[in-house]
């Protein structure tokens, strides 16, 4: 059986071999992407709203007195565990198709767990950092634990995912050491490290995402061609993103970082060129286009952080970093929401106005947010409203997909 | 004709797969600012101060008319060895034992240092066209030489018999049957004769002229004008990437695509 196996093309319509038999499963606990979309999409909503009105100054959250560095915390961090858990609980037994789905009640202690990280989050001032540092740095340790198979694996084809995830586990571990005063090194700096690796994460991720997601649409849409995304051109990427967070950890006004940032910019364009097949033209499907402009926004990013530090003072850096994060990096949980969204629930991977608009949302929020340095003067505004507008791809995400989440697949397969 | 339009049509996919050799670039750049920033500014000055240096050379004219003249110089003398290279190299491949003969003399043409070969330059011509243009020439004519007899030499006699048999009216037999071998031989030395070129045309402009942009870096070299002489030296490097993978590259990457 695992011989037949594995001479079968890892699409994503391959499904589990073994699906667990638990009884009375509600539709939202089938499978290990349902119940962390339907809290987050949500949770990204509200939360980004709050954020909007602390940054224009609305309203005030007493967050230890210092807001930036625990908004940038959870930005990074609560989010990226919901994404990896959605694309591990969903990946893994396709990749590994000797694998049982994590559903039913283990899910549901396990979301539980991401919750309670939330709730201690909002509430850190009052429960105290141990008790967010521990629940959060236990899901994280928990995905870890869950990814084993792909770190053991003799074949190591998916090993890099385990070991970015693990490196995640160590800076956010020295983060929270860094917030209790275990560790001297400057907490922000830790997080933008955490950036980095979160970038080399998605890169990744998205390298297995957009091959399946890109191979499946062609073969619905006939056209007669197969797109590989190259290792080696990922693999440049992610020694630029590295160096560029290494050196910007030790020099981050130096001028060769300058030049690492452009250079890391057009390492991540290059991964966009795959995109050229041989002989098929694809670059007007849609999906291809939302997948391309993660990387155009990432190449935006490094390049405008590389510009302004060759440029000298006043540095803006940090706007220009909402490029890769509110941009490349939303638009990549996005893309996994909505590919799963349909696959995965026994539909065909489809666009429609709402993805068109979500994508679009996204462009014109982070852009909004990274131009800052340009508009001084409506800086107020453009802090509230980028944040505004960049929820409104994820209440349209509620709209379209909510309805398939808390329903049975489509094709009547268990999951 | 559908030769020319396939390059075309594959040229943006090619052109947009350069931004990893962009990266890259970009990277060495970043050491090079590293090895600013360890040795100072006269030793090495930053990217970033040299490429304001070619920006303000750019705007001067007399900068452009250097260029003009060691372009001339280069045109002309690559220009020579790939006419007789190529020529000379067709015909020693097609007589075993012209190719025989050449071959020593080949090694010794390969074998002889360039530097040597300006000094006796400068002995017979002066300090001038002809010194340059005669080094350019002696050092990538047995590139272009070597490449055109490897063509010819390596023709498929199997091919050729076939050619034969079926009686194909002689430019058939050569548009058809020969040149595509021969081509997919003679111009990747076309290419790498050129580099040559282009890199012997300043060592020889440096020694033994008074212009072109060879002159150009001596005389930043006795100034101790380092932003200059390495500006000088991002225009060469520019333009020969410029001709080398922007011209020349997409047209060898369509010639050899049919031997893998």
């Amino acid at each position: 059986m695992a011989n037949n196996n594995q001479e079968e093309k890892l699409h994503a319509t391959n499904h589990y071999l073994y699906y667990p038999d638990e009884e009375n499963l509600p539709p939202y606990l089938a499978y290990g992407f349902r119940p962390i979309f339907l809290l987050l999409a949500p949770y990204l909503v509200i939360s980004m709203i709050l954020w909007g009105f602390v940054w224009s100054g609305f309203i005030h959250i007493p967050f230890m007195d210092n807001p930036i560095q625990w908004h940038v915390y959870e930005m990074i961090f609560g989010i990226l565990t919901a994404g990896v858990m959605a694309f591990l609980t969903t990946g893994l037994p396709e990749l590994f198709p000797g694998m049982v789905p994590f559903v039913g009640k283990r899910l549901k202690y396990i979301m539980i767990l991401w919750i309670a990280g939330r709730v201690s989050f909002w509430f850190i001032d009052i429960t105290g950092v141990y008790l967010t540092a521990i629940l959060n740095l236990a899901m994280l340790g928990w995905l870890i634990w869950f990814a084993k198979d792909a770190v053991l694996d003799k074949l190591q084809r998916h090993a890099s995912i385990g070991y970015t995830l693990v490196t995640l586990f160590v800076i956010e571990s020295w983060f929270f050491s860094s917030v209790l005063g275990w560790s001297t090194t400057n907490s922000m700096d830790i997080l933008k490290v955490a950036l980095g690796a979160n970038v080399v994460l998605i890169l990744l991720a998205m390298r297995r995402v957009n091959m399946e997601a890109v191979n499946e649409l062609m073969e619905d849409k006939e056209i007669d061609d197969t797109y590989i995304s190259r290792p080696p051109l990922t693999n440049l990427a992610i020694f630029c993103v590295s160096l560029f967070t290494i050196v910007e950890f030790y020099y981050p006004h130096n001028s060769a970082l300058g030049w690492i940032g452009l250079g890391t910019g057009a390492a991540i364009l290059a991964i966009t060129s795959d995109y050229n097949l041989k002989d098929k033209f694809i670059l007007n499907q849609p999906f291809v286009i939302y997948f391309y402009s993660i990387y155009i926004l990432f190449f935006i990013g490094y390049g405008l952080m590389g510009w302004d530090i060759l440029l000298g003072e006043p540095y803006d850096i940090n706007s220009f970093r909402h490029f890769i994060t509110a941009g490349g990096l939303s638009i990549a949980y996005l893309m996994v929401m909505v590919t799963i969204g349909w696959i995965h629930t026994g539909r065909h991977l489809t666009s429609n106005i709402y993805t068109h608009l979500m994508v679009f949302f996204i462009i014109l929020a982070s852009s909004m947010r990274g131009l800052i340095p340009f508009f001084q003067e409506y800086s107020a505004q453009l802090y509230l409203w980028s944040a505004l507008l960049w929820t409104i791809p994820f209440i349209l995400y509620i709209k379209v997909f909510f309805k398939f989440l808390l329903s049975p697949r489509a094709d009547g397969v268990k999951g | 004709m559908k030769f020319l339009f396939k390059i075309l049509k594959d040229f943006p996919a090619y052109l947009w797969s350069g931004w990893g050799a962009m990266a890259s670039t970009l990277l060495f750049i970043a050491f090079w600012d590293l090895g600013n920033q360890v040795y100072g500014n006269l030793v090495l000055p930053s990217p970033l101060e040299t490429f304001k240096t070619l920006y303000t050379m750019l705007q001067d004219k007399d900068v452009w008319e250097q260029i003009d003249i060691t372009l001339y110089r280069a045109s002309v003398g690559f220009g020579l060895s790939m006419l007789f290279g190529s020529i000379l190299g067709l015909i020693a491949g097609f007589f075993a034992t012209a190719s025989m003969m050449s071959r020593p003399i080949v090694t010794i043409l390969v074998g002889m240092p360039p530097i040597a070969w300006i000094v006796l330059a400068m002995i017979w011509f002066g300090m001038g066209d002809e010194t340059v243009i005669f080094t350019v020439v002696v050092a990538s004519f047995p590139i272009v030489f070597v490449g055109a007899l490897q063509g010819t030499r390596t023709l498929d006699g199997d091919l050729k018999e076939m050619a034969e048999s079926f009686d194909f009216p002689w430019h058939m037999k050569f548009f058809d049957v020969y040149f595509p071998h021969i081509f997919s031989y003679i111009f990747p030395a076309w290419v790498s004769g050129l580099g040559m070129a282009w890199k012997i045309v300043i060592m020889a402009e440096l020694l033994a002229t008074s212009d072109g942009m060879g002159a150009e870096l001596a005389i930043a070299r006795s100034q101790l004008d380092t932003p200059t002489a390495l500006a000088l030296v991002t225009i060469m490097i520019t333009s020969l990437m410029f001709i080398e993978y922007i011209i020349l590259e997409p047209i060898k990457r369509e010639v050899e695509l049919w031997r893998a």
